[in-house]
């Protein structure tokens, strides 16, 4: 959480047009930080400017109006500032980032405090946590299948392995019977989510489960994790 | 509305083509859970598996199966399992029941 003193500013300048995957690119750094579980972060539409191509961009011109630019700010301590830039600079593709020193004079209050999220990627080995998460397909966050949000936060903290499975079958937290529709109405079905890490891990993202799952079942227990081998990702 | 209780969690393994009263025996399971107001219920057909008997089950092409793994699990307080047990005696001919303690956070729209 936000302490009163030294922290950075982080800002983001894009234009709004600009999209990753299909995705806009303001709407993917936004939730990679809720993700993250930064203090808070703001988007804001400018009215005209101009970036790195020296076009000036403004709400007259009609046919280019959606290269407005688009300034995406969060304030943060400095060391966990740091642990966000590497993936922010990967995010923003060609957008400038930049970072200003500041003081917090005052954080922004909570109605309840949440723990912030470490992002180590450990070796582990023995005892460790699964967590189980029992939803419906047809659950939604953000526009999108909540499972696949919930994925996407999962690995944005590097928890060490996550599956989704479909159930044919099933009910839950909220009583509706799930039944596999035949062929290719495959809805409304019973999805489990299964993520696997320490106990540590899973605890410091469930603040951000609590805030993606509106309805369902969060199951924690004990497992020995007796091998963990992945490729390491190849830089150069 | 958010609550958190320690439960168990019961993983019943059998095969898609059993069937009890001339339904499948997952319907059948689930839907006995359902009158005992069991919380969580969800089926899951594996791709490949062998169980009791060592009879390998597989999946078939499409849906239509050929004695497919299938997996239920099951999440509710000790009491609430306890009172499904005599039930998965009657019905399971052959198939194994694995229980495991689990702690649960459980989130519902309703108001408490």
């Amino acid at each position: 959480m936000l302490q009163p003193g030294k922290a950075v500013k982080v800002t983001i300048y894009l234009s709004e047009g600009a999209t990753h995957h299909g995705v806009p690119v303001y709407s993917s750094i936004l939730d990679f930080l809720f993700y993250r579980g930064v203090s808070g972060a703001t988007v804001t539409r400018g009215v005209a400017g101009f970036g790195a191509d020296h076009h000036m961009h403004s709400l007259s011109s009609v046919e280019i109006s959606d290269r407005l630019p688009i300034k995406i700010e969060f304030i943060e301590a400095q060391e966990k500032a740091d642990s966000l830039l590497g993936k922010l600079e990967e995010l923003s593709g060609t957008a400038l980032i930049e970072i200003q020193e500041t003081t917090v004079v005052k954080p922004a209050q909570l109605s309840k405090a949440a723990k912030p999220v470490h992002s180590t990627h450990l070796k582990i080995e023995g005892k460790a946590q699964m967590m189980r998460i029992y939803l419906s397909e047809e659950d939604r966050w953000q526009n999108k299948p909540l499972y696949e949000a919930l994925v996407e936060a999962m690995r944005a903290n590097d928890i060490a392995g996550v599956t989704v499975y479909r159930g044919i079958l099933g009910y839950g937290a909220h009583r509706r019977m799930h039944k596999d529709k035949p062929l290719l109405s495959s809805h409304h079905g019973s999805v489990m989510l299964s993520a696997i890490d320490t106990a540590e891990k899973l605890q410091a993202i469930l603040p951000i489960v609590d805030q993606m799952v509106q309805e369902g079942l969060v199951v924690f227990s004990d497992v020995d994790i007796i091998k963990y081998a992945y490729r390491p990702e190849v830089s150069e | 509305m958010k609550e958190q209780f320690p439960a168990r969690m019961l993983r019943i393994h059998f095969g898609e083509d059993d069937r009890w009263q001339g339904k499948p025996l997952y319907e059948a399971i689930v839907a006995r859970c359902k009158e005992l107001d069991i919380a969580e219920v969800i089926v899951f057909r594996g791709i490949e598996g062998y169980g009791s008997g060592s009879r390998i089950r597989r999946s078939g092409h499409w849906s239509f199966s050929k004695d497919a793994p299938i997996q239920l699990s099951i999440i509710d307080t000790e009491e609430r399992l306890e009172a499904l047990i005599p039930f998965l005696d009657e019905t399971i001919e052959e198939g194994l029941v694995a229980a495991s303690p689990v702690e649960v956070i459980r989130y519902s729209r309703t108001q408490a």
